[in-house]
């Protein structure tokens, strides 16, 4: 049985244009959905390390120099996600091909995210 | 949830279809929450000087790439010798 169960009447094989917008739209909302909390965890970081990093003794007001830093600190966030994004993706492919094992799974242990479901 | 998303007007190939990208998609959000994890960790580790560039410099960008790869390595270790461990 799927996610969404099974209908009791057997559904014709192919779609009507309804069927196909409503799925469109599912899959639209739900891409939406995964981008922002994609959005929302990368800003998290940015916004805890970037402060750190940039505003160690925190004044009355923000100065230029740690405007710019924010600035910088942001991008060079951004660039290091990209760079080990890269590299972790280049090894989970290396270690699947080689040694068969499904290190994203393993490594959700490790980062306490939610493991890959399958349905 | 969303009225006009109502899942049980769809075709049973529709459903088969959403079922395939919910997989895929569970896949990517579980590599994205891993990154994110890693990313963070190798901040703390390669980002130690003062930030005057937006850009890694070399120093940094190979740090990252290699403490992806020993993090990785790290994570490897740890579940082998927990496997030992449990034979015990």
């Amino acid at each position: 049985m799927g996610l969404f169960g099974s209908s009791s009447t057997p559904a014709p094989a192919t779609s009507s244009p309804e069927q196909q917008e409503l799925k469109a739209n599912i899959i639209k909302q739900l891409q939406a959905e995964a981008a922002m909390a994609n959005a929302r965890q990368l800003i998290g970081k940015v916004n805890e390390h970037c402060f750190d990093h940039c505003v160690p003794a925190p004044g009355a007001t923000m100065t230029p120099g740690e405007s710019s830093c924010l600035s910088s600190c942001m991008e060079k966030y951004i660039s290091l996600w990209n760079v080990a994004s890269k590299a972790y993706l280049n090894r989970a492919t290396l270690e699947r091909k080689n040694n068969g094992i499904d290190t994203i799974a393993m490594n959700s242990l490790a980062t306490g995210g939610p493991a890959p479901q399958s349905l | 949830m969303d009225q006009t998303l109502d899942i049980s007007k769809l075709s049973d190939a529709d459903r088969k279809e959403l079922t395939q990208f919910l997989q895929n998609e569970s896949q990517k959000s579980a590599i994205q929450q891993n990154v994110h994890h890693i990313a963070d960790t190798c901040w703390k580790k390669c980002i130690t000087s003062k930030i005057t560039s937006g850009r890694l410099d070399k120093t940094e960008e190979a740090c990252a790439s290699n403490c992806v790869d020993r993090w990785m390595d790290t994570n490897l270790a740890v579940l082998k010798h927990l496997e030992t461990l449990q034979r015990q």
